[in-house]
């Protein structure tokens, strides 16, 4: 399969207190759209992805009013799948280019979180959530707490492991202007700021983020995308599901939607996970990371905190991992993390990542994550 | 949300779980809570193995009557009834599964 990527277009991500959903899906729209070389009658469809407006904003039919706002009317769709809303939207675009019903679809990607209080947006989050794991008082730093400490009973995954990923993505922040956190952090920071669920600290966790991202999808390849050195395109799109409750799953210490998914696409796109060269990975919480590394395939089971600590995964090692400072540190507006992983691998492979660009990316995987590991969403890019 | 209706369907499976034994599996400890449950805070939540015949199922519940340097892994537990969350002034005080340690 191949699908052109013609134009990209991301929103600072972070506390964004003078703007609203609309204003951040429309930003990142327009950005989207001009990037492309594309007009607005060039579009067929909007695909959007949002986990909260229904909650935070009392807002449905987000597809017509983000369309409409854009003055497209040919069809828009809102797709949900909590924190992979966004990669599921992008998945669910491709497949409407490959049915042959749109030729051009803009996908956006937003969400607004930082409009309630702090304990109403763990409730509203707790939406991705089983009812048991409500009734029980769970949040989701709880339920990657336990899956932390699933791990370290069984590997000896340590605190320093953990916290070596919330390093490393604090360091790729601090060269991205889009991030939240611009500022670097050290181990000892990490391990020594308040505890939100043991063995969590507060800089284990991602944080509540406002933002956006947009992508144009194209299934016309012969449409070039001006004034970039490399055309960029989509060669595999895969999603798998699970249990939304974790204590229902088989095993704690493993995301399986992650490996099944990640296995269909690799197979999809005919490559093996040693040939990818950079991954934007879903790490919502600093073990997120470590489970991705091994579910994806980058390291046997049980390795993963040891890959991270040793800096293979760090910008210069073997493959840099969430050079946009991932879900930790780029922030994480839930709707809109799974389109601006696509976004960071793209300019990536476009060459104009700019202090972040790792030397000769060709080929690059994204993993986008719903809940505690219900929906896993994977995408493979080449240039 | 919890509704007089909610409780009253979620209360009819409830007797199936009463004075039921497990293990624990694994636990943390919760001290940045959802809206509802705040004022519990610090509390532990955990996954429950039950023994058999409860199907040998597992459950997460919050484990009560003990203090985090008392669990261990495989520790057993008992199911007891207690209140959910906080409920507001006109609502429905709903109650439910936690654990505590035999």
């Amino acid at each position: 399969m191949r699908i052109k990527i013609l134009g990209t277009g991301l929103t600072k991500f972070g506390e964004l207190w003078d703007k609203s959903l609309l204003d951040l899906a429309l930003d990142a729209s327009q950005e989207a759209i001009n990037d492309s070389r594309l007009t607005i009658n060039d579009i067929d469809a909007v695909f959007v992805g949002n986990m909260l407006s229904s909650k935070i904003e009392s807002q449905d039919q987000l597809g017509a009013l983000i369309a409409s706002s854009l003055g497209i009317t040919n069809g828009s769709f809102r797709v949900e799948a909590a924190c992979a809303s966004g990669g599921l939207a992008v998945h669910l675009a491709i497949q409407s280019l490959f049915a042959g019903t749109y030729k051009n679809i803009l996908v956006v990607g937003a969400e607004k979180m930082t409009d309630i209080p702090g304990s109403e947006i763990v409730a509203a989050l707790m939406g991705a959530g089983s009812e048991g794991e409500r009734k029980a008082g769970l949040t989701f730093p709880a339920l990657y707490a336990l899956m932390a400490k699933a791990h370290m009973q069984k590997f000896g995954t340590t605190r320093a492991h953990l916290a070596s990923v919330a390093v490393k993505n604090h360091y790729h922040a601090s060269l991205n202007e889009k991030a939240q956190f611009r500022f670097e952090v050290t181990e000892e920071k990490v391990l020594e700021s308040p505890v939100i669920s043991s063995p969590f600290t507060l800089f284990d966790a991602s944080p509540i983020s406002d933002g956006a991202g947009a992508i144009i999808l194209s299934s016309d390849l012969s449409l070039q995308k001006q004034g970039s050195k490399n055309n960029v395109y989509i060669t595999a799109s895969t999603v798998a599901t699970d249990t939304v409750g974790l204590s229902e799953r088989k095993s704690l210490i493993e995301i399986a939607a992650t490996k099944q998914a990640a296995q269909k696409a690799l197979k999809q796109a005919g490559v093996e996970i040693s040939d990818i060269k950079i991954a934007e990975v879903h790490d919502c919480f600093t073990i997120a990371e470590i489970l991705a590394m091994e579910d994806l395939g980058f390291c046997p089971k049980g390795l993963g905190g040891d890959f991270v600590y040793q800096g293979h995964t760090k910008l210069g090692g073997k493959i840099p991992v969430n050079t946009s400072g991932g879900l930790k540190a780029c922030g994480h507006p839930v709707g809109a993390t799974g389109v601006k992983q696509i976004i960071e691998v793209a300019n990536q492979l476009q060459q104009r990542a700019g202090q972040r660009q790792v030397k000769n990316a060709n080929l690059g995987l994204t993993h986008n994550v719903g809940g505690s590991g219900a929906t896993a969403v994977v995408h493979i890019l080449q240039s | 949300m919890s509704t007089p209706a909610t409780i009253w369907r979620s209360h009819k499976k409830l007797n199936l779980y009463l004075n039921k034994t497990g293990r624990l599996l694994v636990w943390t400890k919760i001290l940045v809570a959802p809206a509802g449950f705040e004022h519990q805070t610090p509390y532990l939540v955990g996954i429950i193995q039950f023994d058999p015949p409860a199907g040998g199922e597992r459950m997460p519940l919050q484990i009560v009557d003990c203090e985090e340097k008392d669990l261990k892994i495989n520790l057993k537990v008992i199911t007891v009834i207690r209140k959910i969350g906080k409920a507001k002034s006109e609502d429905v005080i709903e109650y439910g599964l936690k654990v505590k340690p035999i």
